[in-house]
């Protein structure tokens, strides 16, 4: 990480691009982000990765803390962990070309994480219809799909943590398999392996910004799928282009993608549309989903036994570090279920019986997630909440933001918390100025 | 230590910013350091509070008093009061209109979630006059506030 970039968690800013408008600022869901000395924007340990300030700023400031695609070396074996999100990016182009497309590209393996997706699938009915009788988790179940909703859950939302889905994450499913089953087989041989994860939004904390023990060896890589895009296309060009398709072993049914709707799990409504449950909800975006949560914590929508929440706008295709818009990401999937329909590639029995042995079953308890991405911050006093009311009065409660927090009652936090003075504050500057 | 206390304006018969008092208080009190699963409760009671006030009343105020070893959330509203109290306090009993049932409310379990939901729960109201609120949560011993 070069200098000029301050050290944060999902995210990264530019202190030279940034031109300090702060319209990261509004938008930030759990307020971790500052901007002190109109240049640089500084962001506190409460980054949940939901990628919103890289969608606002137009200056480009803000950037995932992923990894360019020039990490791709050959003195490796480099294995893709694809979401499907990336097959949506080419309109009339079937998944496994866009999966052939990575192979001309250099990857030894891809995974198709859509066939972990639907495994999942499997594994939720079968909670579903058995918490109906033991009535062991509370309804509405929240799908655990998109990682920035459960951040978001611990974050702010920590008494619906019983609610979140307690089966294992297709994204943990399809890491297992690899782990256990490919990865042996070249490290058995003393080959170096490298996962990259090709995602659509920012999942992965910039390792600069964990304590040295915690970095993560470097086997395990993130890339935007806009990093990858660019090169990307030119290959699938290439094999669209060709009379004969090139080979290329696969030994495992994930390495490949035989199904035309896989992308349909980016869409929103995607997870749940095949999915045999009544009554569930699909709601995306990140305004929404703090609304719908907010009502769910006051006792709300009990009724509903699922819901699939995702903080981008339309779901996954809305993903901040996708390449192409969302609509027609949105509109290339539908015309592929239209063409070819929807195909499962996996037998209910055969995951029931890994159900049945608790191979779905999640160690991540509440208590677990919460020390993981819940607040830490320091949590107020009765006597600080009356300071913080004190300060509201005098501040003018207008929201500009010229201080450099996003609202007031943030700067007045802050203030009581000693992180900023009183005279920041661009109305109280300048009453004491006209008194002076 | 004193006490501390925050007041929110309810508007009656605005479904759509219908919950956002309670939302406001939730807010507040997260920023402390409280069992999620006692603001859980805090929540609902502000939820059915809330809608009371919206489906019933003019308009209305919920606060929040915090002590250090108790909460106290009231409503307030101005009228048009509750005839019999007992009989308001009975699961499935309610008053709601057909208008207010079509938009999914009026099952008649608002007070007595309020009651199931709080430690302790007054009410204080007449026929044609305002009507009080008050529910009591007490703070888990050894996690009081400071």
């Amino acid at each position: 990480m070069s200098k000029r970039h301050t050290s944060t968690c999902f995210v990264r800013f530019d202190q030279d691009l940034c031109a300090g408008y702060g319209s990261c600022l509004r938008v930030c869901p759990t307020r971790a982000i500052r901007v002190k000395n109109k240049k640089a924007a500084r962001i506190v340990e409460q980054c949940i990765g939901c990628g919103e300030c890289i969608r606002s700023c137009r200056e480009g400031a803000v950037t995932a803390a992923t990894e360019g695609p020039g990490v791709l070396k050959k003195d490796h074996i480099a294995i893709a962990l694809v979401s499907p999100v990336l097959y949506a990016q080419f309109p009339g182009v079937m998944p496994k070309d866009v999966l052939l497309g990575l192979r001309h590209m250099g990857f030894q393996h891809t995974i198709d994480m859509s066939y972990f997706l639907e495994m999942f699938q499997f594994a939720t009915e079968e909670f579903i219809s058995r918490n109906r009788k033991s009535q062991s988790a509370p309804w509405p179940l929240i799908s655990p799909v998109c990682p920035v909703v459960v951040r978001l859950i611990a974050f702010q939302f920590p008494n619906l943590l019983p609610n979140v889905l307690p089966v294992l994450r297709p994204v943990a499913l399809m890491a297992r398999e690899v782990k256990s089953r490919l990865i042996p087989e070249y490290t058995e041989n003393g080959e170096e392996v490298v996962l990259y994860y090709l995602n659509p939004c920012p999942t992965k904390k910039d390792s600069a910004c964990l304590p040295s023990r915690k970095r993560p060896v470097r086997t395990e890589i993130a890339l935007g799928i806009n990093d990858i895009y660019p090169e990307l296309v030119k290959h699938v060009d290439q094999i669209e282009a060709a009379d004969d398709i090139p080979f290329y072993q696969t030994r495992f049914e994930y390495e490949t993608c035989a199904t035309a709707n896989a992308s349909m799990w980016g869409m929103s409504g995607g997870e749940i549309a095949d999915m045999d449950i009544e009554r569930s909800l699909a709601v995306s975006g990140m305004e929404e989903t703090i609304s719908y949560l907010e009502k769910i914590e006051m006792g709300l929508f009990q009724d509903i036994e699922y819901i699939e929440f995702r903080t981008c706008r339309e779901g996954c295709l809305g993903g901040v570090l996708t390449a192409i818009d969302k609509y027609l990401a949105k509109g290339a999937v539908q015309k592929m279920i239209k063409r070819y329909g929807l195909g499962r590639r996996l037998h209910r029995e055969n995951i029931l019986r890994m159900y049945e042995k608790g191979e779905f079953q999640t160690e991540k308890k509440p208590s677990k997630l919460t020390s993981l991405f819940g607040a830490h911050k320091k949590a107020l006093s009765l006597d600080s909440m009356q300071k913080i009311e004190k300060i509201m009065d005098l501040i003018k409660g207008t929201d500009c933001t010229a201080c450099g927090a996003p609202d007031c009652r943030t700067f007045a936090e802050d203030v009581v918390r000693g992180e900023s003075a009183l005279k920041e504050c661009l109305f109280v500057g300048a009453q004491t100025k006209k008194k002076a | 230590m004193s006490k501390f206390k925050k007041s929110f304006h309810i508007k009656g018969r605005d479904f759509i910013r219908a919950g956002e008092a309670s939302i406001s208080v939730q807010n507040l009190l997260k920023s402390m350091d409280f069992d999620p699963r006692l603001t859980r409760r805090i929540a609902i009671c502000g939820y059915e509070s809330e809608m009371n006030v919206v489906m019933h009343g003019g308009d209305g105020t919920l606060s929040i008093e915090v002590d250090t070893d108790r909460l106290i959330l009231e409503v307030t509203d101005d009228g048009p009061g509750i005839d019999d109290i007992d009989l308001a306090m009975q699961a499935g009993f309610s008053t709601a209109n057909d208008d207010h049932r079509e938009m999914g409310f009026g099952a008649g379990m608002g007070l007595p979630n309020m009651k199931k939901n709080s430690d302790q729960i007054q009410v204080e109201s007449k026929k044609n006059q305002e009507t009080v609120v008050r529910m009591i949560f007490f703070v888990p011993e050894g996690e009081e506030t400071h």
